[in-house]
């Protein structure tokens, strides 16, 4: 097996890697002098009951079935328990909201399952494997939380009979990018492990795709970890990141030792607690229950996110509140109101659209800014098109022409902006003529 | 011939007109015509689906070539099958015809048709999709490649009937994610691999690993598909599709397809001066016929050896048609150009809008450009094999066709132009791959290993499993728990590994002359000899100066120029030898094969002009040294052989023999000539002896020099023949070298050597 090594080490042409890899191979002295602890590498069938007391300080504990064996980590939380901003119990009142999510079915807490998974690699290729499989429920007024851990690959199979039997009792699964990560890796699983591919089919809540949509631009980030503490008011600490999570379980692989893996069970365990909050945010939102719970936004442009994400799950009633919010507040960014002209102009809402155009022309600073220009190029398209008054159509026109061609000596031109400069310049030649005729 | 434009009214004509023309027949070394050939057929078999029977019939196909026949019995038969056959004789027939019949008795069932390029395999479904819209049945073919768009790739997963890909897609997309399909795997009745001959070499060897991993994921999910490949002509289809899939295969080869009279015309540049055996340029001769061939309004393809080559020969042929403003008659395709502009040549070949193309072996394999009149050969394309598949571009089934091959001055071009009957009597080639060696090999366990994880007792090639898995587990890539091995990693370990060496280190070629826009790209191998600075890289014809090679970044920015010269880069080698595996001695001479390294650098470039091709000029290149660990033969003189001669004398006479043999080793293998190396040492470190090497020029070795190990005395013999046979008086470049390199006995040294190796005195 050296020899293998060694022509390894010659093919690659790196005789320095081979020099400095022989000298530690004999095992370091206090491995050999202490007994492992309870060695993953043993074989299954070598494996006993005793699990090392390190385990059992942060509630783990062995579990086995027809299959094998593998451990779980199970915590209770009381309804009333608080997680930030936000109770569990919560839940009760906010789920049904979420019905938006699959408005042809009835929605109620305890059909809701949580699910995170910390895995040892990225992406959703066969060789990611789930080591640790985090589920949340409600159950009788409580909150639980269930953490699998595989303690090696081969008590998957026992661990993943486990949750095959628990997901039969959910039909929604509540996730923060489940849809096209946790799920899918999921599924592989089963299918690798010889359950067929027709376990369960969850109707997915994945709150990765709200939270992009309401806090994009307002957030750094969308992380679970940074959305929770800058909007659910939940502020971790000696958090393990989750990042660091395969490496430590190697670690644990290579040396037996299950003390690191407490921070990677907290990290997991915090997840699922945000994850119901999440739910709760994101269901009192859709049950337009603003008030009572939540605080309301404070940023224009989360304001005008909110409403558009609302307004596309066919919550009216709050959008239109978020809306004229944003018209009331007076430090909303240019962006920001020409996306809620856009949106106006979309739904025929031509008054308020108006008004937000030439907001964004007083208040971007010099008036000529790409906004303001954008701005100018729609009001001259509702002045020539749908007031038929050519001649302010040609002033705003003008205004995004010169804007325009003051840019365009400034910088290099592209196809696009030259293209851009083009229409401009048809645009105003056409007014030009348009307005003439009207004068006369 | 029309007395006022000159044009002859069909090729038949022009060729009887070339035959009276004394200026050409005199470097006419040799005239084959080859007989047209009657189709052979077979009736459409019995139990063929009506709707088949009915969508060929409309397709005006009634009964079969016999090839295809036979490899339709065979595939029903349960066989894996190998069907040979020639450019354009109906080889997609040979698996379609078993496939779509499997597909219609049963919709439950898939294949997998591997390509060895997208462009080919684009072709295929638009063949296969017509084909199932013909009979109106729900059959679903698509390709799944890097540019299917992510909306449609579910669907093809679970609905794809037929999906079409390339082994790289296959090793980093559809085997690493094979859950998904699960659809594909489970009901898998066929894979086809067609254009087996281009697997080989290292590319072939990781495909044979890809399948290996393919079977193994079959074999998961329940299914034993059975491979139906073609192949062009090769001397060893058989050995090599068994290699390939590892499975014994059924050889179909009784082609039955017709072909029109075809006219191969073997045609040697004359000799300008006789004392230093130099020709005029075949690259001045190819322009010549091709020009004359253009001018008749014959469509006609031209394949070069390099890309600086088809760029010289596609600035030379355009200045026909320099006055026609926006003519775009004639092209240029080659590896570098971008697929958007690939697609409009073949495109423009098809519809015979393009009326002239100069090529690389790019356009050897099975892109559907239609068939065009006439192929013009600059140099012997490198193997029996190559040259039959580039003329066979050439060659509609009714028509006349005609072939030139015009020789370079290198030995091997003009050992053939030579010596025709072993060109046309001899078998084509040998396909190598080397599946176990091992930096290969244990590339894919460790995807094979992501895929699925190995069980105690697998077998996974010629290297024990235990070792390999006891290896990647001191890795910290495999844990072994419960008697199996678990990736236990986070990466992604497919994407760090390309089926194609040079693929995924590719080197971008960027143009700064207006902005910065990417020109192509050049494989890594290559890089340092052509775009090191100040090299001139021609692109569709235009020059283009190296101003800056960023070799960690693997970008070159270049900038146009218009300039008389190119450049040649020179590499400078050492050699250590590591290990003896096999020794044999015959007569005065020790052969060995083992292992070595290669420590190679490139140093200086030369400037050489257009046209008259002199070198007016040189300059250092600066780059890193490579190092090559890899398996090698070679053979060293005995001492007093050594010491019968001055050391200038054995070193002229080693370089001499060098020559002949770099040139003529590619005829007992597959190969690029790049992928084999002959280097001469006076005092070799190894056996303080004169010594040839050859290497392999990949690590570990792919079986090219264990072969010449195996036919050394062949190779030997032929040396001897070429550099006797050769007219010159004392060495040339088509033998030992020029005299300027070998010295003014250059010739009778190498031979008197070669001759004391045999153990026979002069």
């Amino acid at each position: 097996m050296s020899g293998l090594r060694d022509r390894m080490n010659r093919l690659r042409g790196d005789r320095s890697e081979q020099e400095l890899k022989s000298a530690p191979v004999a095992p370091p002295l206090d491995e050999l002098d202490e007994p492992k602890h309870d060695a993953p590498s043993l074989s299954v069938e070598e494996e006993t009951e005793w699990l090392s007391p390190v385990w059992e300080s942060f509630g783990v504990i062995l579990y086995k079935n027809d299959i094998g064996s593998f451990l779980l980590r199970k915590i209770v939380y009381p309804a009333t328990f608080s997680h930030g901003l936000h109770a569990i119990e919560e839940l009760r009142d906010a789920v049904p909201g979420l019905s938006a999510f699959h408005p042809t079915r009835s929605m109620s807490a305890d059909k809701v399952l949580f699910l995170d998974l910390e895995t040892t690699g990225l992406g959703v290729g066969a060789g990611n494997v789930p080591f640790m499989v985090g589920i949340g429920y409600m159950s009788n007024e409580h909150f639980v939380v269930e953490q699998t851990l595989i303690r090696h690959p081969a008590e998957e199979r026992a661990m993943l009979a486990y949750l095959a039997e628990k997901l039969q009792h959910y039909t929604f699964l509540a996730t923060y990018n489940g849809k096209t990560f946790d799920w899918p890796l999921v599924q592989n699983r089963f299918i690798m492990n010889g359950f067929g591919r027709n376990i369960w089919e969850p109707q997915h809540l994945d709150f990765l795709h709200p939270a992009r949509s309401v806090w994009r631009n307002t957030l750094i980030s969308c992380k679970l970890s940074h959305v929770e503490e800058e909007r659910l008011g939940i502020h971790r600490k000696d958090d393990v990141p989750g990042s660091l999570a395969p490496q430590l379980y190697f670690q644990f692989l290579a040396d037996g030792d299950p003390a690191p893996l407490e921070g990677v069970f907290r990290h997991n365990e915090t997840d699922m607690l945000s994850l119901a909050c999440l739910a709760i945010r994101f269901g009192h939102l859709l049950n337009e229950n603003i008030h009572e719970y939540i605080p309301l936004p404070i940023e224009p442009e989360e304001m005008v996110r909110t409403g558009l994400w609302l307004e596309r799950m066919g919550k009216i009633t709050l959008t239109e509140q978020m809306f004229e919010m944003v018209m009331r507040a007076d430090q909303a960014n240019p962006s920001t109101l020409l996306m809620l002209a856009s949106r106006d102009k979309k739904a025929g809402n031509w008054g308020r659209a108006v008004l937000l155009w030439q907001k964004v022309i007083i208040h971007s600073s010099t008036q000529y800014g790409s906004a303001a220009q954008e701005a100018n190029v729609e009001l001259a398209m509702y002045y020539e098109h749908k007031v038929k008054d050519y001649e302010s159509a040609l002033g705003h026109a003008n205004h995004a022409f010169e804007y325009a061609l003051n840019q365009s000596m400034l910088l290099r031109r592209d196809t696009k902006k030259r293209a851009e400069l083009e229409s401009l310049r048809n645009r105003v030649a056409r007014l030009r003529r348009k307005a003439e005729k009207q004068l006369r | 011939m029309n007395r006022f434009t000159g044009k002859t009214s069909g090729l038949e004509e022009w060729l009887e007109h070339v035959r009276q023309n004394t200026e050409i027949m005199d470097n006419v070394t040799h005239w084959r015509t080859i007989a047209p050939r009657e189709a052979r057929t077979a009736p459409l078999p019995d139990g063929l689906h009506h709707a088949w029977k009915e969508a060929l019939r409309s397709r005006g196909i009634s009964e079969l070539y016999t090839h295809q026949a036979e490899a339709y019995r065979a595939a029903r038969a349960g066989n894996h099958v190998v069907a040979v056959t020639p450019t354009a004789s109906g080889k997609t027939l040979c698996y379609n015809l078993p496939v779509m019949q499997s597909l219609l008795e049963n919709e439950e069932g898939r294949a997998l048709y591997l390509f060895p390029t997208k462009a080919l395999a684009q072709d295929q479904v638009a063949e296969l999709q017509a084909l199932a819209d013909l009979m109106d049945v729900g059959i679903k073919t698509h390709t799944y490649d890097g540019d299917t768009p992510p909306t449609v790739r579910t669907a093809i997963r679970n609905a794809g009937h037929i999906v079409v890909t390339n082994p790289d897609m296959l090793h980093s997309a559809i085997l690493p994610h094979h859950t998904k399909w699960v659809k594909l795997f489970e009901n898998i009745k066929y894979i086809v691999i067609d254009e087996v001959h281009a697997y080989r070499g290292v590319f072939g060897s990781h495909v044979a690993n890809v399948i290996r991993r393919l079977k193994r994921i079959c074999r998961f999910y329940g299914s034993r598909p059975q491979f139906i490949c073609a192949s062009a002509t090769i001397d060893n289809p058989q050995e090599h599709a068994e290699r390939l899939i590892g499975e014994k295969v059924s050889l179909v080869d009784n082609n039955g397809a017709p072909m029109g009279e075809k006219h191969f015309v073997f045609y040697n540049p004359p000799v300008v001066n006789r004392q230093l055996g130099i020709r005029r340029s075949s690259v001045l001769e190819t322009r010549k016929l091709a020009g004359l061939l253009l001018k008749q309004g014959v469509q006609t393809i031209v394949f070069a050896r390099s890309r600086v080559r088809v760029e010289l020969l596609l600035t030379y042929l355009q200045e026909l048609i320099r006055d026609k403003v926006n003519d775009k008659s004639i092209r240029g395709y080659r590896g570098g150009y971008l697929p958007k502009l690939r697609r409009e040549i073949e495109r423009g070949l098809r519809s015979g809008e393009i009326r002239g193309v100069v090529s690389t072996n790019a356009l050897e394999l099975g892109i559907d450009i239609g068939q065009l009149q006439a192929c013009v050969l600059n140099g012997y394309p490198g193997t029996i094999a190559s040259t039959w598949q580039q003329s066979g571009r050439a060659g509609r089934r009714q028509e006349s066709s005609v072939t030139f091959m015009v020789a370079s001055s290198n030995p091997l071009d003009q050992y053939m132009i030579q010596n025709p009957d072993f060109f046309f009597n001899r078998p084509p080639e040998r396909a190598l791959i080397h599946p176990d060696n091992l930096l290969v090999l244990i590339d894919h366990v460790k995807c094979a290993a992501y895929e699925l994880p190995f069980e105690a007792g697998e077998q996974f090639g010629s290297e024990s499993l235990e070792d390999m898995m006891e290896f990647l587990v001191e890795e910290k890539v495999l844990h072994k728990a419960g008697g199996r091995w678990f990736w236990m990693e986070q990466s992604f370990p497919a994407h760090n590994i390309s089926l194609r060496t040079a693929a995924q280190e590719n080197f971008i070629i960027i143009d700064n002359t207006n902005g910065s826009r990417v020109l192509g790209e050049v494989d890594r191998f290559s890089a340092p000899t052509l775009i090191h600075e100040e090299a001139i890289y021609i692109h569709e014809g235009v020059q283009y100066q190296v101003e800056k090679l960023d070799y960690p970044e693997k970008k070159a920015y270049v900038r146009e120029v218009n300039v008389d010269y190119y450049t040649d880069a020179n590499l400078a080698v050492e050699l250590k030898v590591l290990h003896v595996d096999k020794e044999r001695e015959s007569g005065d001479l020790v052969r060995q094969y083992g292992e070595l390294t290669v420590n190679a650098k490139p140093t200086i470039f030369k400037k050489i002009k257009l046209r008259t091709h002199e070198n007016i000029g040189s300059g250092p290149i600066h780059l890193p040294e490579e190092e090559l660990h890899t398996s090698g033969y070679w053979f060293s003189f005995s001492e007093e052989a050594a010491a019968r001669k001055s050391k200038n004398e054995m070193q002229f006479a080693l370089l001499g023999i060098a020559n002949v043999l770099v040139h003529i080793a590619p005829l007992y293998l597959m190969c690029d000539p790049f992928d084999i190396r002959v280097v001469p040492q006076v005092k070799a470190v190894h056996t303080q002896k004169p010594t040839i090497y050859f290497y392999d020029r990949y690590p570990g070795g792919i079986g090219l020099s264990e072969r010449l190990f195996e036919v050394h005395d062949e190779l030997i013999r032929q040396a001897k023949s070429l550099i006797r046979s050769c007219t010159c008086l004392s060495g040339c470049p088509a033998c030992v070298g020029p005299i300027e390199e070998v010295g003014l006995l250059g010739k009778q040294q190498a031979l008197e050597l070669l001759n004391e190796a045999e153990g026979k005195t002069r």
